[in-house]
């Protein structure tokens, strides 16, 4: 026993040592160089995205020669820290996504990003960019990346639930309360919420449809989360909460099925979410729909309906410059844009690509492209990140005690007033 | 007699009874990984549905992800760092207690102290120095890194477990002329078969479940392991995949280490001669 | 070669018989008994955790002194960052909740991963009986806490389980108030990191020599007795390891906190290491969350230390 141990012993360490050098060298390292072949490496947070980035690479290796290989990553603040460290070492990405609003500021003003308002003037005169959306990806005058994707706001909702009570999508805040009053007298729960991650979709929502203003505002350190327009929705939405039109926030479970099993009525998200419920066959216009939330003041001019757009940056001193901007500007085109929404089957930030098989989707990209919108930053973007942290943390104790809105909201002006204190105002 | 039967009879009892419960969650996973993929119900999640789709969910997981390359390089790293981290550990351990060396306890602590560090911390300085030293994205510098981590571990349970093996054993083989490489290899690592196996079976299993140092250290398909690709499917919001194809996904990610549990059980039911203390 | 009966040992201060005839140097002695080469055993895992774990560090170490942000050159701070951990209430409860986990770690996984252990020790199929114990240990990662997530969710299982015993909380969402929400993760780990424990604490019964016990029983020791008078004190190494490794794991709660809460909900559940991943790579305040990582590590440190040092000279005292 002894003896055949002692063997298997040294083989293993013998066979250990040369599999290591063996195929440690094997370990591949970088990106491939050939002259006529090139593949960009995009690093990107929606790891879940590579199988659609992957195809995406198909279509523009037939287009343009350049191929597109994705370097997913799932943990976000893991893959901020990643891109952070890659400026300082010899590892840059080609391309990368990242974050609208203060974050693409940073990395602007460090002249780390490359400048794309040739391609952005260019777009928007040919009708591939809107020109709504040039603000979030201008900075000090000059445009930064192109956008990766553009997702509207809005609320999605169960088709056979509704018909069964004979609803209909509702065009003013009156009539949405309403069905959430209908809904709660059948035992439905009207509308879902959650404390972790997209804690703040109801606070922006009523914020923005209520005082879009000072919604601006507070991304840029101007209102004071303890001004009357924001404990004013704070009190609103804990309204709704006593009422009992909200479903559990501690319940962990993911959104789209409690919507598919009809545990909930309707779910505010963005327009990606179409995604979760193809994937669980559901169909568009069949088993579920999608409307603009009504603003909750009928006295603004606009609905404010909130704007989700990831950039698709390129660095200054990326490993092939030419090959990446060459990629941003076909990236914008119809011919990327068009495979890119419908694999998704999410929206555009190009105004002439629809998603067919979804006339809901459809409308509401027309009628932003047409400027019919207050089109406003989603807060997860528009707030810096230590007043983000602070804000997610209080919106999630706010909704297991709602009673507590002002302490809550004390707390997220601390925050923000030590950030702005140290950093200049404007995003 | 009887009462040695009853004994062992109660102890059987508490042992089945605990296993149901703790199998509970197993229970769950499986039955809901088995569910189709449109079908999982939180209210229903304990009733197992009445189509068999664990293969489907499977080998749409498989073809969402893209596991196949990844799957070489995990193995790869999971057998050679625990492998060679048991070595150097039972190197350290054997040097501490055996040979006694002078001011054992602080080199002890020092190896030990790897542990104390958080592995998040760790991860933007090891990125900034192995792409300066070339060694990001490499399967050297993963292997490098996972050696690391398993060392402290490995040292601890050696260098405990030689402890209990008699000193005496040491001093007679010197006597007979052995070299202490000799009484190392031939004699201290067969004796610790069951220790070796334990940290084996461990450190595969918290190798081939790293995220953060694959995600963060490797890019490429063949070099970055298997759980980054994973975990996409199961945590990113954005992917919407449904339930029972994550829980799949999870459960076939899982296979190897369970399969390696099964299989080295019988390392762990005989007693071991280390000697009188 | 052969193999000699091996004689006792009887006191700790007892000489071999290699040092019996003459009183050499230490440094002779020494070399004459173990060889040239005993740095040379330790060198390689001293050097891999010195290089790869230790220097990474330092660089944290650093920023704890500044204010980086993460993109910006780093400006110095001094102590800025450890005086104001001083007045930070979310760090207290940080402290409050990995304290809990300690507590928790060293009665929940250890305590039952010893019963298990024994139980299952020395009886036929008793390594099948604690296999369901070791398999979640080999699942991986986020797949679990789906199904925690049911388990736990609001009127989800262990909701009825409790009212089934009524026993109190069948109606509480047991992740939303502090300190329970750490009390049910703790629970979860518990489910997942019992293997680990059972394992090495096999190992441990396996080393336990015959002879000590055979004398015990023939004196008429037998259950609880013999365990405590003799297997017991033979398991200390072991035991040694696995309380050693749980009180650094607890210590350094993460994933099971962060998949199920994310710390939250408003921050009551958060630990030690996720108040620092919070606030270094969340938002972004690399200077202070590198603190909090500083104080975690002293800590850790700090404990691992005289928890060892306890430990390890008390055997060195029995073992010579």
């Amino acid at each position: 026993m002894r003896r055949r141990m002692r063997k298997v012993a040294l083989g293993a360490a013998a066979s250990a040592t040369v599999l290591t050098t063996v195929l440690a060298g094997c370990g591949s390292s970088g990106s491939s160089s050939a002259t006529t072949n090139v593949t960009l490496k995009l690093y990107n947070d929606k790891g879940a995205w590579s199988p659609f980035f992957t195809q995406l690479g198909a279509v523009s290796k037939k287009d343009i020669g350049i191929g597109l290989t994705p370097v997913g990553y799932t943990d976000e603040p893991t893959y901020q820290a990643f891109i952070q460290a890659s400026f300082h070492t010899n590892k840059k990405p080609d391309l990368f996504t990242w974050s609208t609003g203060g974050q693409l500021a940073e990395i602007a003003r460090l002249h780390q990003v490359a400048n794309t308002s040739a391609i952005w003037q260019q777009g928007i005169a040919d009708g591939d960019l809107p020109k709504g959306l040039e603000q979030y990806y201008t900075v000090d005058g000059q445009q930064y990346c192109v956008p990766l994707n553009v997702a509207y706001w809005g609320m999605f909702y169960n088709k056979h639930v509704f018909a069964k009570y004979g609803l209909t999508p509702p065009t003013t805040w009156a009539q949405l309360m309403h069905i959430a009053q209908v809904l709660k007298s059948h035992g439905v729960t009207p509308f879902y919420e959650t404390d972790v991650l997209f804690s703040f979709v109801w606070f922006e929502q009523l914020l923005v449809g209520t005082a879009p203003d000072v919604y601006q505002e507070l991304s840029t350190g101007k209102a004071s989360y303890t001004s009357p327009a924001v404990v004013n929705v704070m009190k609103m939405w804990q309204g709704m909460i006593n009422a009992g039109y909200m479903s559990d926030p501690a319940d962990k479970t993911d959104p789209s099925v409690q919507l598919k099993d009809g545990q909930v009525a309707m779910v505010p998200d963005g327009s990606w979410f179409n995604t979760s419920m193809t994937q669980q066959n559901l169909k568009p216009g069949v088993d579920y729909g999608f409307f603009v939330i009504p603003n909750v003041n009928p006295a603004l001019p606009k609905t404010s309906v909130i704007l989700e757009s990831g950039p698709l940056c390129s660095l200054v001193h990326a490993p092939d410059p030419a090959a990446s901007m060459k990629y941003l500007r076909w990236w914008i085109t119809p011919a990327a844009q068009q495979p890119w929404s419908q694999s998704r089957g999410d929206a555009s930030a190009n105004p002439k690509v629809a998603v067919h098989g979804d006339t809901d989707l459809s409308t509401v990209m027309k009628n932003a492209g047409e400027g019919k919108y207050n089109l406003l930053l989603r807060y997860f973007e528009a707030a810096p990140p230590p007043v983000l942290a602070a804000a997610l943390d209080a919106f999630g104790a706010f909704m297991v005690h709602p009673n507590t809105y002002m302490t809550q909201l004390q707390t997220i002006q601390a925050a923000a007033q030590s950030y702005w204190s140290s950093h200049q105002a404007g995003s | 007699m009887a009462r040695r039967r009853a004994v062992t009879g109660a102890r059987v009892l508490v042992l089945v009874i605990l296993g149901l419960i703790w199998l509970a969650p197993a229970y769950l996973i499986v039955v809901n990984a088995a569910r189709p993929a449109g079908a999982y119900n939180p209210a229903h999640a304990w009733v197992p549905s009445g189509s068999f789709d664990l293969l489907a969910n499977m080998r749409r997981a498989w073809d969402a992800a893209g596991l196949g390359e990844s799957l070489g390089s995990t193995l790869l790293y999971s057998v050679v760092s625990p492998a060679i981290a048991i070595l150097i550990g039972a190197l350290a351990g054997f040097s501490i207690v055996t040979l006694r060396l002078r001011h054992g306890f602080a080199w002890f602590m020092l190896i030990f102290g790897g542990t104390v560090f958080p592995s998040q911390m760790l991860l933007v300085p090891l990125f900034v120095a192995y792409s300066r030293f070339n060694l990001y994205d490499t399967r050297f510098g993963l292997i490098l890194i996972y050696t690391a981590i398993s060392v402290p571990f490995a040292a601890f349970v050696m260098r405990n477990f030689f402890t209990g093996v008699a000193f005496s054993i040491f001093e007679a083989a010197r006597l007979d002329g052995a070299s202490t490489a000799r009484i190392f290899w031939r004699m201290y690592l067969p004796l610790s078969w069951s220790a070796l196996a334990a940290i084996f079976v461990l450190e595969f299993t918290f190798t081939w479940n790293d995220l953060l140092f694959g995600m963060t250290l490797a890019q490429s398909p063949g070099v970055r392991p298997v759980m980054p690709a994973v975990s996409a499917l199961q945590s990113d919001v954005y992917a919407g995949t449904p339930v029972p194809v994550a829980l799949a996904v999870g459960l076939l990610v899982s296979l190897p280490a369970i399969a390696l549990f099964l299989a080295t059980q019988r390392f762990f039911t005989r007693g071991l001669t280390l000697g009188q203390l | 070669m052969t193999t000699r009966t091996p004689p006792r040992l009887t006191t700790a201060r007892a000489p071999g018989r290699l040092t019996a005839a003459r009183k050499p140097s230490r440094g002779h002695h020494d070399r004459a008994l173990f060889g040239r080469f005993r740095h040379g055993y330790i060198a390689p895992g001293a050097l891999l955790v010195a290089g790869l774990l230790y220097l990474p560090f330092l660089w944290t170490v650093y920023l704890s002194f500044t204010n980086y942000d993460g993109l910006s050159p780093a400006t110095w701070a001094g102590l800025a960052n450890y005086r104001a951990l001083l007045h930070d209430p979310a760090l207290l409860t940080a402290i409050r909740n990995t304290l809990i986990w300690v507590g928790g770690t060293t009665l929940l996984p250890v305590g039952l991963g010893l019963l298990v252990a024994v139980l299952s020790y020395n009886i036929k199929g008793g390594a099948w009986l604690r296999l369901p114990f070791l398999l979640p240990y080999a699942f991986s990662g986020a797949g679990i806490g789906l199904v925690w997530g049911v388990l736990l969710s609001p009127g989800g299982t262990l909701n009825h389980v409790l009212g089934f015993f009524h026993l109190p909380g069948a109606h509480t969402p047991l992740l939303s108030y502090a300190p329970l929400n750490t009390v049910v993760l703790i629970i979860a780990m518990t489910w997942q990191q019992i293997g680990v424990n059972t394992l090495l604490f096999v190992v441990g019964l396996q080393s336990i020599p015959r002879e000590p016990i055979e004398a015990a029983k023939i004196d008429g020791a037998s259950g609880w007795a013999l365990f405590q008078r003799v297997i017991w004190p033979l398991l200390s190494p072991l035991t040694t390891v696995v309380v050693g490794l749980a009180l650094v794991a607890s210590l350094k709660t993460f994933d099971v906190v962060w998949v199920a809460t994310q710390g939250g909900p408003g921050r009551t559940s958060e630990t030690l290491a996720v108040t620092m991943y919070r606030d270094t790579f969340v938002a972004d305040q690399y200077g202070y969350g590198s603190a909090v990582a500083v104080l975690l590590t002293v800590v850790t440190g700090v404990v691992s230390v005289i928890y060892l040092r306890q430990q390890l000279s008390r055997r060195e005292r029995l073992n010579g």
